[in-house]
């Protein structure tokens, strides 16, 4: 679900699930990878990839949150 | 029963750490209160304004000129505009230019081109810029340290569930402990309140995404909080009636529309507005804040899709639209463009209309910030009668601490009534691990459906006198389902519980006033009252809840 947390890269300081807006994370032990635990519930605000010490966070956005787009050129045949 | 934690005492209470709390509580502070802030998650990143800003309202006098009235007008016609008592937006302004400034020392850039102020976008042509450019990615990091520094207690995780009153005013609030699964309760008294939970998203079904309830423009965890807890004490709501609908891009629901620097088109290239043919950093097209209902016309009338087209803006404007796409928090949408090969110099993007979601209408309060209830503040997002956005959560949260610091009453704190609290702590305490129970989700949803078609919002969709009669009584129906059956498993799944139980709250509050405004106006329409009265125009109407439970409807002229 949505922030995807690269365990090999994590270093286990918790701070994606202290700042989380929504609380999709959850650590029950100090010094874990944090798990993703409400992950519907993402804002996908991006706080937690920002935040993220050792870059070891990335956002899988659902893929009906398609942004729906066109070839700016077909507006102006 | 969910164990009561420990009792705080202060001078100043400050519920929800987002750009109004988080101002209130500095102000507060540094007017020599004890203030304690209680916040929902963290004030680092939380609220509407998690992760940025670029355009702060403000008056300016060596860019607007001596006469504040052209800028009052300016922001009383522009989105932001149609619900103000006058009065209260020029105070507001009056105040915005030394917010900025205090801002700015504090370590958030806004002046990010030099060494002056720059106004841009949200403009009609040819007529005053009301809104400065800033770079507000990390607003909320250096406020949180401001208030530290100033000697705000900070406490997350620990959100405000009730107010606690006597018959002088507020006296205190009850909060949850949310920081571990098993929840605990926290009293905090003082004798002064200031509420800041900002907006209430998760009202309607996501417009784009029904069933998706987090996929919102505004924060989906302010939830109507103050509105609900307030109106639980008697506070008055105004402008409750009117709904209130962002719009952006489809299906990622995000704020930030005029961040974007383009064009709007139908699907064969003509331009849905009058007002630019090219669009640049100074003056965008202001369509969409003007015919606010175009992207939902399109789609009811066949002629859309609209699209955004930036295709045309210079290199350089796109250049400055991407900087002020992560100053205004959008990193998360951009990541997804970037990721997915959306380039705007090549794609346009299609818009949407969102949801309805209350925004500028909510507390009544009174040119000090102060509601009816004494002793109780509410700034930002949730406040019924000024609307400035985060320029309005930032001034109007610096006037309520200050005011609120000011005067203190001596003596003896006031306490609560202990049987109240106590029936609260029950009646929250009763959800947890509830054997066979129901998911708060379904609540909400419930919540959600019954809103959709009960208390429906324009265009194209009415309310009327048998909807919203019906509407109420569905509601009351779901309510009593809710408190019989809704399960938490932990306290995260409370807290949701309990945002729900908000919800439900605010939606009653919007179908008692929709009944009472008998007259279509705004995107609030009515079938048994199609027309505008023009009788109203100047009139507000509030409502607040009796102890008894009797819903009081009053009319007040605005005031100028």
């Amino acid at each position: 679900m949505p922030p995807v947390i690269d365990a090999g890269k994590c270093s286990r300081c918790g701070l994606c699930a202290a700042i989380c807006p929504l609380g999709v994370f959850e650590q029950t032990e100090r010094k874990t990878v944090p798990a993703v635990r409400y992950g519907e519930e993402c804002w996908h605000c991006n706080a937690c990839r920002l935040d993220c010490p050792s870059g070891a966070i990335t956002l899988r956005i659902p893929l009906n949150y398609q942004l729906l787009h066109t070839d700016a050129s077909q507006l102006h045949r | 029963m969910i164990q009561l934690a420990k009792t705080l005492h202060a001078d100043v209470l400050v519920a929800g750490g987002g750009i109004g709390g988080l101002c209130a509580a500095i102000a507060a502070a540094e007017g020599g209160a004890r203030v304690i802030l209680l916040e929902k998650a963290d004030t680092r990143r939380s609220g509407s304004g998690a992760t940025g800003n670029d355009h702060f309202a403000c008056y300016y006098p060596p860019q607007h000129g001596d006469d504040m009235e052209v800028i009052v007008r300016e922001l009383l016609d522009s989105m932001l505009g149609p619900f103000h008592d006058a009065a209260l937006s020029r105070r507001f302004l009056k105040e915005s230019i030394g917010m900025v400034e205090r801002w700015h020392s504090w370590g958030i850039n806004m002046k990010p081109f030099g060494d002056e102020y720059k106004f841009m976008g949200h403009a009609f042509p040819d007529r005053p810029r009301i809104f400065l450019k800033y770079d507000g990615h990390n607003q909320k990091a250096a406020l949180t340290k401001q208030a530290v520094k100033s000697g705000v207690t900070i406490l997350n995780h620990l959100p405000v569930v009730e107010l606690l009153r006597n018959d002088d005013g507020v006296c205190g609030v009850l909060a949850l402990d949310v920081s571990t699964p098993e929840p605990a309760f926290v009293t905090a008294l003082a004798p002064r309140v200031i509420l800041a939970t900002g907006s209430a998203s998760r009202l309607y079904s996501p417009a784009g995404t029904p069933g998706w309830l987090f996929n919102t423009a505004f924060c989906p965890a302010c939830t109507g909080a103050a509105q609900a807890q307030a109106w639980r004490i008697g506070a008055r709501l105004v402008n409750m009636e009117f709904p209130n609908r962002h719009a952006g891009p489809k299906f990622f629901a995000r704020a930030g529309k005029s961040t974007w620097i383009g064009v709007y088109r139908y699907p064969d290239g003509e331009q849905l507005g009058p007002f630019v043919s090219r669009a640049t950093r100074e003056v965008g097209d202001i369509t969409c804040d003007v015919w606010n209902s175009s992207f939902s016309d399109l789609i009811m009338n066949g002629r859309g899709p609209a699209y955004l087209d930036c295709s045309a803006t210079s290199a350089e404007d796109l250049a400055f639209m991407r900087e002020g796409m992560i100053s205004e928090g959008l990193t998360g949408l951009l990541d997804y463009m970037d990721a997915h090969g959306i380039d705007p110099a090549r794609h346009a993007v299609e818009f949407m209309q969102y949801e309805p979601h209350l925004i500028g209408r909510g507390l009544e309060i009174d040119i000090d910030g102060q509601t009816s209830v004494p002793g109780l503040y509410a700034a930002g997002d949730m406040v019924g009668n000024v609307r400035a956005d985060i320029a309005g959560a930032a001034v109007y949260g610096w006037i309520a601490g200050r005011h609120a610091a000011g005067g203190l009453p001596g003596g003896t704190p006031a306490t609560p009534d202990a049987g109240v609290v106590r029936r609260h702590q029950e009646f929250y305490s009763s959800f947890l691990r509830r054997p066979g129970g129901a998911s708060w989700k379904e609540a909400n949803m419930g919540l959600q459906q019954i809103m959709n078609d009960y208390a429906a919002a324009g265009p194209h969709r009415v309310r009327s006198a048998s909807l919203l009669t019906a509407g109420l009584a569905y509601m009351r129906t779901l309510r009593r389902n809710a408190e019989e059956h809704l399960s938490a498993a932990n306290a995260h799944e409370l807290l949701r519980v309990v945002e729900t139980l908000d919800l439900m709250d605010n939606g009653e509050a919007v179908m008692h006033a929709a009944l009472e405004r008998k007259e279509s106006r705004g995107m609030h329409l009515r079938s048994d009252f199609t027309f505008t009265n023009p009788l109203l125009a100047d009139k507000f109407l509030t409502i607040r809840r009796e102890e008894g439970g009797a819903v009081i409807k009053e009319w007040r002229r605005r005031m100028n």
